[in-house]
């Protein structure tokens, strides 16, 4: 089965994330190892493991190594601390972001006896696939990444994200561009992945809201970089969009696709706004697209929380930790984040002996606390989703000095 | 049924406004198909089988000319004669590296079951083995995501045609693929090596015994057939940049082409090719996008249920 | 006189480098287009300074390997007859003791007591889970495609798709799906299975009847295009399947139900655990292979080998090729439609995206490996290959990727078919055809060379 992940739908910065694949590979065998450092008192304190699930091998990889390292950190400092009254451990489960290895993880995660919460899944399609696993053992799953607005539902969801959804970024889109920018028949496409067809449906239906004519598309055969892109469907995308002669468009998926789709519109003679997503944030979309200049002028978005850094000290502890440099590893403050707030809630509890019963209780007490975070406060909805409202980053491609420029936010 | 009327007007009317727009993309796009197909056309000459690994040769004309462009280069956007010498050296590692490819993979994957006198299922799944393995190691050797093929010049529109813009990259398209083709027609037809192809490909064991070498005749049509394909990925990758799979959907419309034209048949290769590639285009005007690929799929079908000669007929053997 | 290189030393040195030198850039690490590696040096980056190329040892590591090569190969032709014999001969005892019936039955019996202790001897979640999803869904695959590929000879590379027709359906008849469920209850799995196979049989022959008349490798196009097609629309009418989004649609709220049995005293509810679905499928797996092999046996198996054979001696003894084909066709699609039921019950929802060509050509692989026509063959090429992939997947070596997967088993496809063309367990006719064949005394696709009917 395997396959390619197709569905990556995080927020890849690859621009960010390329180096050190392979020294975190190295790394990354350390990691089960360095579980917690002082022996004093060992005996007397419970251990209790937080597990971690995400991409530690593969494709994408280096954001789960992000994520991982920012987990141990916070696990490390809890250690260190001696009023905490347990122990913790780190397990990891890698999905590799794929849906198809994503269950067994989860099954595994679930058996393991001593393990409370989960950190993760980091994927969206991933999540989707391994959360009827979660749910049906009570364990609770924040996930620092995984942002598909369909994955919150519910009350006392046991999944919970303290990154926005694209639900918000998808709407602030929308504004952006038929109230900024006065757009008023916009073309929204997907690229037929379970990240690209939900943020593409949230602006459809917002630019509706906003009383712009909207048609909707899906060029699917590109579900992520490497899958069979067929050149000659995205001219003739293209061919379709210009004949409709929309005001602006929006992409929603990855660089990849959209690359292939600028070029077609070059050519095709397009010449009104084109918008995407986080998916196409990064410099790769320049390389990508035939000729460079066609992606001139492309604006991009990006959630708010997405660009927050561990700082300070912890940036210092953290490049310890993974040899990484804080400042570019994306969703390392997000996964200090949720680890922190599950070791909070789990010492804020009046702890159950028996792992079942604790793991529920630390769904409702994740639920029930506020959280000050690097990333901000946070405090989750019963869908899971964070209550507070984010803003969300705009920012525009400039090919001929191959970078993305800010050009503020909503 | 009003709304049916209603609904064909429309889909008729995007029709009459784009025509002209649609079929100078279509021939642009058969072109590239053409070239590819001329490629199966012949190995189905000499060896009566597909070679599935032709998408393959495709991808690495694209890669090996992308390599050497962004070497010659640099970043800068040459001009006059520059320009056309960039394209010339494109067009010569593209065909090169694609007949080199075609040699290597016909004595890899082919000549040792040819040895061996191999049932027939084995060439066609040793050389869908031998398609994902290099594309696949494509994959890994130079990461999986599109990459930009630098530009030997600004895509511009050169002149109109009843008011559809013919731009300067499709014309390169056409102007290189036309003379390939020219070439590889008179190749076939006029000289001692085209001779020993078309005795191969009427009957092997006569012509052996006449004489031809059949070992390096197999070889040779390989390499033609790579050479125009290797030139394709070229074109193609100009275009809209390469990635590791660039090779499995257009190789399958070259494929359809083929046999559209009548497999086994140079000029059947080339004109199924144009076909294909105008009326996929034209097909816009009726279908999303997104079902595309299932136009020329559709039309593979229809082709091989209702005339599975092709249009000129399968011609194996003789001249062109 | 033969010039300095053509000499057979030489091209054998030549060519343990470069097979040591391939094997080299597949384990080596990965590269991106701006540093592209080479696979023998490390990365791009270290063989900038000409200091890299020394302290990089794979430069050493590659020579000793290809001298190795090179040294194993040259004795191989030296004394390997030699060696072949001798090993025949110490194996020949058994391999005929093997072949005696009650030894043979006696041999299945202590195969299907292991499996059925399988899941606790693994005893470990990711295995147990793998057990399920990627070995017995992937034996019923490989069995229904060896019906198709290596009883009848007919090259199938859309087989995906009756997977995916078996798991939409039933996601459908369970009345997960946007389209509404064609009965008024949302029926349980159990009874999708019945629907599910009507339905793949019904495909198989649909798409089996206007196709199977051509020769072999257009058929092989032809049923990559189906396969294709029906991942399109999968992935696009989004009022029927769902699109991308998979069964649950957008808000992904009613799931797949599990299996559940209510038969008088006995009731019974399969869970996400792993373990009952395995024992669930272990049935099926072994109704299919008694299934499959009695048809081997049967006339209408002995009918595809004479048409494999040779279709128009087949003909002329009164076969009708045409509805055989068709047959094999959709019996084989029987096994996938109901690997797509279990997938789908399992897992509770389903995605476009797994139904891809890739699966097909995995599927192909485990048949080929295993043996075309082999029941014991694919079995063991499908637990053998699906065991490796999913150890490399979950414990990947340094260098390995998940998608450098296929990499592999496209050069395992190349290899069985230039070493070990019949596979791992030959089926015995098929190992007499390829013997015959490259004697040149008979063809072992007839139906391949046969023209358009």
């Amino acid at each position: 089965m395997g396959g390619t992940v197709e569905e990556g739908e995080l927020k890849p910065r690859w621009s960010k994330t390329v180096a050190g694949v392979t020294s975190g590979a190295l790394l990354l065998m350390a990691v089960p190892a360095v579980g917690f450092a002082s022996v004093a008192n060992a005996a007397a304190k419970p251990t209790y493991t937080i597990g971690y699930e995400g991409p530690l091998s593969g494709g994408y990889q280096q954001l789960g190594l992000n994520m991982v390292f920012a987990v141990q950190l916070a696990i490390q400092q809890a250690n260190l601390n001696a009023k905490m009254p347990f122990k913790l451990k780190l397990a990891t489960f890698d999905d590799q972001g794929s849906s198809t290895l994503a269950p067994a993880q989860a099954q595994a995660a679930i058996q393991n006896g001593r393990l409370v919460a989960m950190i993760g899944p980091a994927f969206s399609g991933a999540t989707e696939a391994a959360e009827p696993y979660y749910k049906a053992a009570h364990m609770a799953t924040v996930s620092p990444s995984a942002t598909a607005a369909a994955l919150a539902k519910g009350s006392q969801n046991n999944f919970m994200r303290v990154v926005a959804g694209d639900d918000v970024q998808g709407a602030a889109d929308a504004n952006f561009l038929v109230k900024t920018h006065g757009l008023k028949s916009l073309v929204v496409i997907n690229n037929g992945s379970f990240y690209g067809a939900g943020l593409a449906s949230v602006v459809a239906t917002q630019a509706k809201k906003d009383g712009a004519s909207v048609t909707t598309y899906t060029y699917p055969t590109t579900g992520s970089c490497g899958g069979t892109a067929s050149v000659s469907e995205y001219t003739s995308a293209a061919t379709q969009i210009v004949a409709s002669h929309p005001a602006g468009l929006f992409y929603g998926g990855y660089y990849c696709g959209l690359g292939l789709l600028l070029g077609a519109l070059a050519s095709a003679g397009y010449k009104g706004t084109v918008m995407s997503d986080d998916g196409s944030w990064t410099t790769q979309l320049i390389a990508g697209t035939t000729p460079t200049s066609a992606a001139n002028g492309v604006y991009v978005s990006e959630a708010g929380g997405g660009n927050a850094n561990l700082t300070g000290k912890l940036a210092t502890e953290y490049k310890a930790l993974s040899h990484f440099t804080a400042n570019g590893a994306t969703y390392a403050a997000q996964a200090y984040d949720a680890t922190n707030m599950v070791i909070q809630a789990l010492r804020d509890l009046k702890r159950s002996p028996n792992v079942k019963v604790l793991r529920r209780q630390l769904i409702g007490q994740l639920h029930r606390m506020t959280f000050r975070g690097v990333t901000g406060v946070i405090k989750f909805q019963g869908n899971g989703d964070l209550s507070r409202s984010s803003f969300v980053d705009f920012g525009k491609v400039d090919a001929s000095s191959n970078t993305i420029v800010a050009v503020g936010h909503s | 049924m009003g709304a049916f009327a209603h609904f064909l007007a429309g889909h008729f009317d995007t029709l009459r406004l784009e025509f002209w727009s649609l079929l100078v993309g279509g021939v642009a796009n058969g072109f590239i198909y053409g070239m590819v197909a001329v490629g199966y056309t012949l190995v189905y000459g000499v060896l009566r089988l597909i070679n599935f690994a032709h998408s393959e040769i495709f991808m690495t004309g694209g890669f090996a000319s992308y390599f050497v462009l962004r070497a010659v280069m640099g970043t800068s956007v040459p001009s006059g004669w520059a320009t056309f010498g960039v394209i010339l050296v494109g067009i010569i590692v593209g065909g090169t590296s694609g007949a080199l490819a075609a040699t290597l993979l016909e004595r890899v994957a082919y000549r040792t079951l040819r040895r061996r006198n191999a049932p027939k299922l084995a060439y066609l799944i040793s050389a869908i083995g031998a398609s994902y393995f290099l594309f696949n190691l494509a994959g890994k050797e130079f990461g999986r995501y599109n990459e930009s093929m630098p530009q030997p010049y600004i895509n511009h529109p050169v002149f109109t045609i009843f008011g559809a813009p013919v731009q300067l990259y499709y014309l390169v398209i056409v102007a290189a693929g036309a003379i390939m083709w020219l070439i590889l027609d008179r190749f076939v037809a006029a000289t001692k090596l085209g001779r020993g192809i078309r005795a191969v490909a009427q009957d092997a064991e006569t012509a052996s015994l006449m004489g031809v070498n059949i070992d390096r005749t197999i070889a040779i049509t390989f390499a033609l057939g790579g050479a125009l394909g290797g030139v394709g990925g070229f074109l193609f990758g100009l275009g809209s940049g390469v990635v590791y799979t660039m090779g499995f959907v257009p190789a399958l419309k070259a494929f359809t082409a083929a046999v559209l034209g009548g497999i086994g048949n140079l000029r059947g290769a080339m004109i199924g090719g144009l076909i294909l590639g105008v009326v996929e285009s034209l097909s816009i005007a009726f279908v999303q996008a997104a079902y595309f690929d299932v136009v020329a799929f559709g039309i593979l079908v229809l082709v091989l249920l209702v005339r599975p000669t092709g249009i000129l007929g399968e011609r194996l053997g003789r001249s062109a | 006189m033969i010039t300095w290189w053509r000499q057979p030393w030489i091209r054998r040195l030549m060519t343990s480098l470069a097979v040591v030198a391939v094997v080299e850039l597949m384990t080596g690490p990965s590269g991106s287009f701006a540093a592209p590696t080479t696979g023998l040096i490390g990365s791009y980056n270290e063989r900038v300074s000409v200091y890299g190329l020394f302290v990089g040892r794979r430069w050493m590591v590659f020579l000793v390997l290809a001298l190795a090569f090179f040294g194993v190969w040259s004795a191989w032709l030296r004394g390997g007859p030699r060696m072949r014999a001798a090993l025949r001969a110490s194996t020949a005892s058994p391999r005929d003791v093997a072949s005696r019936r009650p030894v043979r039955w006696g041999f299945y019996v202590v195969l299907l007591v292991v499996a059925g202790f399988l899941p606790h001897l693994v005893n470990d979640p990711y295995w147990q889970s793998v057990l399920v999803e990627q070995i017995a869904v992937f034996v019923l695959l490989a069995l229904g495609l060896n019906v198709v590929v290596g009883f009848a000879g007919l090259l199938d590379l859309g087989f995906v798709a009756f997977y995916a027709i078996g798991a939409y359906t039933t996601a459908w008849v369970t009345g997960a799906l946007p389209t509404p469920a064609p009965f008024d209850v949302h029926l349980n799995p159990f009874w999708a299975i019945p629907v599910a196979i009507v339905f793949v049989m019904v495909a198989g022959i649909l798409l089996g009847t206007p196709t199977l008349r051509l020769r072999g490798d257009y058929l092989a196009i032809v049923t990559l295009g189906f396969g294709e097609i029906i991942t399109i629309f999968a992935n696009n009418l989004y009022g029927i399947t769902g699109g991308s989004y998979g069964s649950g649609g957008t808000t992904g709220s009613h799931p797949i139900p599990h299996f559940s049995i209510a038969l008088g005293p006995i009731h019974y509810r399969w869970t996400l655990a792993p373990v009952p679905y395995y024992y669930l499928t272990l049935v099926f797996v072994v109704l299919f292979i008694i299934g499959f092999s009695l048809l081997e046996h049967s006339r209408i198996g002995r009918a595809w080998t004479a048409i494999r054979e040779d279709e128009v001696a087949a003909e002329s003894v009164g076969i009708n090729p045409l509805k055989y084909k068709v047959m094999a066709f959709a019996i084989g699609a029987a096994s996938a439609g109901f690997a797509g039921v279990v997938t789908a019950s399992q897992s509770n929802f389903i995605f476009p995206a797994t139904f891809t060509l890739q699966l097909s050509i995995n599927v192909l692989v485990l048949v080929i490996f295993g043996g075309m026509g082999s029941i014991p063959g694919v079995v063991a090429g499908a637990v053998v290959i699906q065991t490796v992939s999913m150890y490399l997947i979950h414990t990947p070596p340094a260098g390995f990727q998940e998608s450098d997967l296929y990499m592999y088993i496209g050069a395992l496809l190349i290899v069985t078919m230039i070493f070990r063309p019949a596979g791992l367990i030959p089926s015995r006719r098929r190992r007499r055809e390829i013997v015959l064949s490259e004697a040149g005394e008979s063809h072992a696709d007839e139906v391949l060379t046969g023209d358009v009917a």
